[in-house]
């Protein structure tokens, strides 16, 4: 089975990874979608000033 | 003479800095008179594997922004340190972990845990957290591994450069090229971009040595718009802060927040603000000192705000 990989996906904002599965006729048998980033604004937000939120979460995404 | 041959990256960042860039503007068009853009993923579809194949030293300067935060990152860091002359660590989360290093307050395990499992738009009910290999049925797919602690650039590559700012000034970053493509680079280790005066040195609000009785959150006062924001009980990072970003959040009435990180001799922007507040503080005794201070919320997330990796604490306990 051959396989094509796309990394990094460019011109967004994050990490992405594309990995293309194809069969033997070279038709695409499956796809998968990856994000290999994390930060975990999640949780690092937990118990800090609510006025300090927006400060941080707009470091989510500069772009 | 050939054109500089630049790249950019982001490990663990926003975008933000890589924006900071492209807020030059139609100097980009200069840019692009002096300089090969081999790299860029915001920008540019470069991958990988076009890096990899570059010979060592074939990027004249990389600008790397982003904390370590996965394995990822660290391969990256070790690709892009090997195939460039200069490397960069543009912004504070290169420099010192940023708003990613916040996280170094939490544990790996938490983090993963209120992100995959608790959130309340997560739909889990296997429980499952992401793997660094995974087998599906046409082969193994590969992520990478989230470690435990937020790391700074430095930690894990050798660094030429740091180039501060949450994010960097677009102003501050052309100069910075100009004096890239002039060849008249600084020695190594050298801030660039910036100055190595504090905030404070370059801030115009009027100082009268006024003590604080009470550190106020931003919300509860109204700020007198020409006196000193720390004198009036807010806390300001001006006084240990370097000065480069133009005084842009003290100018808005707003406290400084840190995100230039320490001057030049300082290795802990959070212990030198702990030792700038003590000087400011009006206690008669120490139990009157205790409660002023006590009046600081989260005084270890907003003393490391933008630092806390590359800092002595690196990450609580």
């Amino acid at each position: 089975m051959k396989r094509v990989t796309i990394d990094p996906i460019t011109r967004l904002e994050g990490h992405g990874r594309i990995e293309i599965f194809l069969d033997d006729a070279g038709a695409v048998e499956n796809c998968y979608f990856q994000i290999p980033e994390l930060r975990g604004f999640e949780k690092f937000c937990e118990g800090r000033p609510a006025e300090e939120v927006p400060q941080i979460v707009s470091r989510i995404c500069g772009v | 003479m050939s054109k500089l041959k630049l790249a950019s990256y982001w490990a663990a960042a926003c975008g933000g800095c890589d924006v900071a860039i492209l807020d030059i503007n139609e100097k980009i068009l200069d840019l692009a008179e002096v300089a090969d853009i081999v790299f860029w993923p915001v920008a540019l579809d470069f991958k990988y594997a076009d890096v990899e194949a570059y010979a060592d030293g074939y990027i004249d300067v990389c600008l790397f922004n982003g904390a370590i935060r996965n394995s990822e990152g660290e391969h990256v860091a070790k690709l892009l340190r090997q195939k460039s002359k200069v490397l960069v660590a543009f912004g504070s989360c290169a420099i010192w972990g940023g708003i990613p290093g916040l996280a170094n307050f939490k544990r790996r395990d938490d983090i993963l845990n209120r992100v995959y499992i608790e959130s309340d738009s997560t739909q889990n009910p296997e429980r499952i957290y992401p793997q660094t290999k995974y087998r599906v049925p046409e082969g193994e797919l590969e992520l990478p591994e989230f470690y435990k602690d937020v790391k700074c650039l430095a930690d894990v590559v050798d660094v030429d450069y740091f180039m501060p700012g949450c994010p960097p000034t677009a102003a501050q970053i052309w100069a910075v090229i100009q004096v890239i493509a002039s060849g008249n680079l600084p020695p190594k280790g050298a801030f660039i971009g910036c100055s190595n005066k504090t905030l404070c040195d370059e801030c115009e609000r009027e100082k009268t040595g006024k003590k604080v009785k009470k550190f106020y959150r931003p919300y509860e006062i109204i700020v007198d718009p020409k006196k000193c924001l720390l004198e009036q009980g807010l806390t300001c990072m001006g006084p240990v802060t370097r000065a480069g970003c133009g005084n842009q959040c003290t100018s808005a009435n707003q406290p400084c927040r840190g995100c230039y990180g320490p001057v030049d001799g300082v290795i802990d922007q959070g212990a030198k603000y702990i030792s700038a507040l003590a000087s400011v503080v009006d206690a008669g005794t120490p139990e009157e000192a205790d409660r002023i201070i006590s009046g600081i919320v989260d005084p270890a997330g907003t003393f490391y705000r933008y630092g806390l990796p590359g800092s002595l604490l690196r990450r609580a306990k």
